[in-house]
């Protein structure tokens, strides 16, 4: 009897493994990874925010996104298997070298693109000061202007109206355009901070002064974000337009 | 000296008078004046010695030219089923040859026929009631021809005898103004006409057709049609506009008695390129003079202005992102694309608060598939839409790339075999076999171009085999492969990029294939990360081009761009006059896109009905010409399907359009025009009538040339014997008179 079940069991064992498993990407690279740039200041201040928000891209569409973000030295040579790279500070950062802003910048003008977070929610001093220092010598042709309303960004997954992060600094993204697409966006609300999720399911910061509904425009920002890196303009194509419309309405 | 003499005269004359003036009896003073002056007078006509100068002339006969036209509008019939404008005029010479014969005394009479130019002819032919031939009706040139005369030099033609309709389509086809009126006064001779048939008969004619040489496909064009009618009332005649046989537009014309000259627009939109020839036609109606000029036939060559392509993604990505920047960014593609931002498994919150849209399965694999030049499935499986009835969309697509159409697989998780295409009409037209449970890797491997695809203009990233190979070399790896086996030649697929180090049943599994499946073509990329081509190489210092130059080549390829096509067919003329023959230049390119010498070229001529009425072959010159001809086909459109055999590759087809003429400008227009005779015959001072009459009308002919003939005779007139006695007597007999009455 137990010989009888155990090969049963194993003969079960045995024909699980040739059931079609459901398939995951083909490997690694297939899976849109966001890079995170090592920089000179305390680069890594949300740790687990990118792999909260990587979770919430798979789970509410069909991005297949992996976990953790990548660090990735601008220095080094992988920049460019990364198109979308992640950009985070708290405190002030010291000026990048022209040689990495070189890459950086040629990572953008050939289609890449650059999310900025301000993890201190600073405005004028701090992070702030600095990124705007780097974002100008980095796209010295861009300014860094105010994201316009009716910009695609706001509609590429989710119709946004409101945004904000763990802070709302300013209820508006700054952006940088290379030839009219949006190539570089600066968030001063720190969305790090309220992606980030403890180990233990918790969040690990409070959003204020919105609460819970701050935090679930901060996820519905990234995931426009991510979307807005992947499609670009998709959303801006004439056939949406009716379904936008009436949807805004 | 003649004056000298009168003066010395005068002076004698004077000093007479003078001497006289004592004398006071005036009977003797005036005979001794007179006699002085006879002297004078006599003396002078001696001195002056006049002869008489006798010329012998005779009057040159000159010539009168009868111009009779032999053109084909002289085929008409001059009332609806009576005897033709030529028999008319013949009957008239006829009768007119007495009074031709009676001017043959002053004149010769000669006979010209005339129609394009103009030629003597017996008068005994030209009264013979003959069909005319000629194509053309050139008047003024044949009066110049006339003028200039093949009859004895120096004989002037006095006049002319025109016969004719007056169906001028030569100098005067716009009417005697201007130029032409100079040119007509200019040969300077009366022309007598006799106008044939002055009634313009029933007909409706297609007379012009106004078109660009060229249209854009799927856009709207417009073919303005004149037509014209005489002798209708009130009716409606419907006027189609056909395309080899099948009509794309239509309008319904109304005639209203008294008005000649109609424009219609027929409209439509083209839905392939191509050459075609398309014909302007309305139905004959009874009672009409000429039946063939109700149709006229013209060459369109429709071309695309940009490509169309439909690009469908079953998730957004990296190989998504680039491939539709590079698309929306080129600027003769229009990008339609569809992706799939949320499936069924995902949870996103409340569907008003998305900007997401219903996958319009039914609109775009539908009726709007027509209208596309190419589909791309990006990472698309088909499985999870069954709901909106996908399935039965499948065929749909087989049959459009079998039509025409251009597909495209790339690479990814759904796609291929983990798309579960195996046995679905997908699979009919894949480039590659997406057998069933092959699966996929993600170990890295570096492609290989196969012998096939170093020289196809798919894999062809820089010109040259040797740079296309390091081109491809310097490229980074790829990280994954979808696993695919190679269908053969047989089924008109090719390998072009192979992964020598991951085989499928022991031969190396496809990167990029290309396959002609009907008349469209397919092609699958079976890696989703040809993006790395482009960003990932810029970051290798290489420049992003690669990606671009890829996919640019593969669209050109996969719509049959016209400078890839390696067999190249056109028409010499895009339409050709009745009789001529019709001639094509071929152009044929080998596999590497190079000149075909000696390949050898087939044409085969199809008319509207699909029947073929000609066959011609050739062979490709050193530079990969040739020529094909074929014998003049009767009036209507034709199509050429060339098809090329140069060795090593299946054989190429080409197609191209001509239309023969049914009609030139002489049978188009039946209408006799004797107002233009009339002003004619003004001009230059001739008489003009009409038929029916009896006998030769007065003809106005120029006054005959007087000529010399012959010596000249002096006679002189001084030499008589009695002038001399004159001028004697009267000087003695004043002598006398003097003496007598005592003046000396």
């Amino acid at each position: 009897m137990r010989r009888r079940t155990f090969l049963q069991t194993a003969a079960l064992g045995a024909a699980s493994l040739a059931l079609p498993r459901a398939a995951r990407g083909m490997g690694e690279a297939s899976r849109i990874a966001i890079g995170q740039i090592e920089h000179g200041g305390r680069w890594n201040p949300r740790p687990s925010a990118l792999r909260r928000l990587s979770w919430e891209l798979a789970q509410r569409t069909s991005i297949d996104a992996s976990g953790d973000g990548v660090p990735v030295r601008l220095s080094g040579p992988a920049v460019h298997t990364h198109p979308f790279l992640y950009l985070a500070g708290d405190g002030a950062m010291p000026p990048l070298p022209d040689a990495d802003l070189g890459v950086l910048r040629r990572h953008l003008q050939y289609g890449g693109f650059l999310l900025v977070d301000a993890a201190d929610g600073s405005d004028g001093s701090g992070f702030d000061t600095s990124v705007r220092r780097e974002l100008q010598r980095l796209l010295p042709a861009s300014p860094v202007t105010r994201i316009p309303r009716e910009h695609v960004l706001y509609k590429s997954f989710y119709l946004l109206d409101h945004q904000g992060g763990r802070v709302l600094v300013h209820p508006w993204l700054d952006g940088q355009f290379v030839n009219g697409r949006l190539a570089v966006v600066y968030s001063q609300n720190d969305l790090g901070g309220a992606w980030a999720r403890g180990q233990l399911g918790d969040w690990e910061y409070d959003c204020s002064p919105g609460g819970e509904p701050q935090r679930e425009s901060a996820f519905r920002l990234g995931v426009n974000l991510a979307m807005y890196a992947l499609c670009t303009d998709y959303k801006d194509d004439a056939v949406h337009l009716p379904f936008i419309l009436r949807r805004r309405s | 000296m003649l004056a000298a003499a009168t003066l010395a005269a005068a002076a004698s004359l004077l000093l007479a008078w003078r001497g006289l003036r004592g004398e006071s009896s005036r009977g003797r003073r005036a005979a001794l004046l007179s006699l002085r002056a006879v002297a004078a007078l006599a003396a002078l006509f001696l001195l002056a010695e006049p002869a008489l100068r006798i010329v012998q002339t005779a009057r040159v006969q000159s010539r009168v030219a009868v111009l009779v036209d032999r053109s084909r509008s002289m085929n008409f019939p001059v009332e609806p089923g009576g005897e033709t404008r030529a028999q008319a005029g013949a009957r008239f010479l006829g009768a007119s040859r007495a009074g031709l014969d009676a001017l043959a005394a002053d004149a010769a009479v000669e006979g010209w026929g005339f129609a394009r130019d103009a030629w003597p002819a017996d008068l005994a032919s030209l009264s013979r009631p003959e069909p005319g031939t000629g194509g053309a009706t050139d008047i003024l040139g044949a009066l110049r021809g006339a003028a200039g005369g093949s009859g004895a030099p120096g004989r002037r033609l006095a006049g002319v005898l025109l016969v004719s309709d007056g169906a001028d389509n030569g100098a005067l086809a716009s009417g005697l103004a201007g130029k032409a009126r100079a040119d007509l006064l200019a040969v300077g001779v009366p022309v007598n006409v006799v106008a044939v048939g002055t009634d313009a008969p029933r007909d409706l004619a297609v007379e012009r057709v106004a078109v660009d040489d060229f249209a854009f496909v799927r856009s709207t064009i417009t073919v303005e049609a004149t037509l014209r009618a005489r002798g209708f009332g009130r009716e409606s005649v419907k006027v189609v506009l056909r395309r080899e046989g099948q009509v794309v537009a239509q309008a319904t014309l109304k005639l209203e008695p008294g008005k000649e000259v109609y424009q219609v627009p027929l409209s439509f939109a083209p839905d392939t390129t191509g050459t075609f020839v398309l014909t302007v036609a309305t139905p004959v109606l009874p009672g009409e003079a000429v039946a063939e000029n109700n149709s006229r036939s013209f060459v369109l060559r429709v071309i695309r202005d940009r490509v169309r392509v439909l690009l469908v993604a079953g998730r957004p990505s990296w190989d998504e992102r680039f491939l539709r920047g590079l698309l929306k960014q080129d600027p003769n593609v229009d990008l339609v694309s569809f992706f799939i931002l949320r499936t069924a498994g995902d949870n996103p919150g409340p569907q008003d608060q998305l900007s997401l849209i219903p996958f319009p399965v039914a609109e775009i694999f539908g009726e709007q598939l027509r209208t596309f030049d190419a589909v791309i499935f990006l990472d698309f499986a088909f499985q999870p839409y069954r709901s909106l009835d996908i399935e039965r969309f499948l065929p749909n697509l087989r049959e459009y790339v079998r039509g025409g159409g251009a597909f495209a697989m790339v690479g990814g998780d759904q796609s291929f075999a983990q798309g579960h295409y195996a046995g679905t009409p997908i699979a009919d037209i894949l480039a590659v076999n997406p057998a069933e449970g092959l699966g996929e890797t993600s170990e890295p491997f570096r492609p290989r171009l196969t012998a096939e695809g170093r020289r196809h203009p798919v894999t062809s990233l820089v010109p040259g085999e040797a740079a296309n190979e390091a081109a491809w070399s310097a490229l980074p790896q790829l990280p994954g492969l979808n696993f695919t086996a190679p269908l053969g030649a047989a089924e008109g697929a090719r390998v072009l990029l192979e992964a020598p180090s991951l085989l499928v049943d022991g031969r190396p599994a496809p990167v990029v294939a290309v396959r002609e499946v009907g008349a469209g073509r397919s092609l699958a990329v079976t890696t989703d990360a040809s993006w790395t081509w482009g960003f990932v190489a810029a970051g290798d210092g290489q420049g992003g081009r690669a990606h671009q130059r890829f996919w640019n080549g593969a669209l050109r390829w996969l719509v049959r761009d016209p400078s890839l096509t390696p067999l190249q067919i056109q028409p010499d003329r895009p339409a050709v006059e009745p009789g001529d023959p019709v001639g094509f230049s071929v152009a044929v390119r080998g596999p590497d896109y190079g000149p075909a010498p000696g390949a050898t070229v087939v044409g085969e001529l199809f008319a509207d009905d699909g029947r073929v009425v000609g066959r011609a072959e050739a062979r490709a010159a050193s530079d990969g010409s040739a020529r094909l001809e074929f014998p003049a086909p009767a009036p209507g459109a034709y199509r050429v399907q060339a098809s090329a055999n140069v060795p090593g590759t299946p054989p190429e087809r080409a197609a191209a359009a001509v239309s023969v003429r049914s009609s030139g400008a002489e049978d188009s227009d039946a209408a006799p025009r004797p107002e233009l005779l009339r002003q004619v015959a003004e001009a230059t001072g001739g008489t003009f009538s009409t038929l029916p009459r009896s006998g030769l009308p007065e003809l106005k002919l120029r006054e005959p040339e007087v000529v010399e003939v012959g010596r000249k005779q002096d006679v002189p007139l001084w030499d008589r014997w009695w002038y001399l006695a004159l001028l004697a007597g009267a000087l003695s007999g004043e002598w006398v008179l003097r003496r007598r009455l005592g003046h000396w």
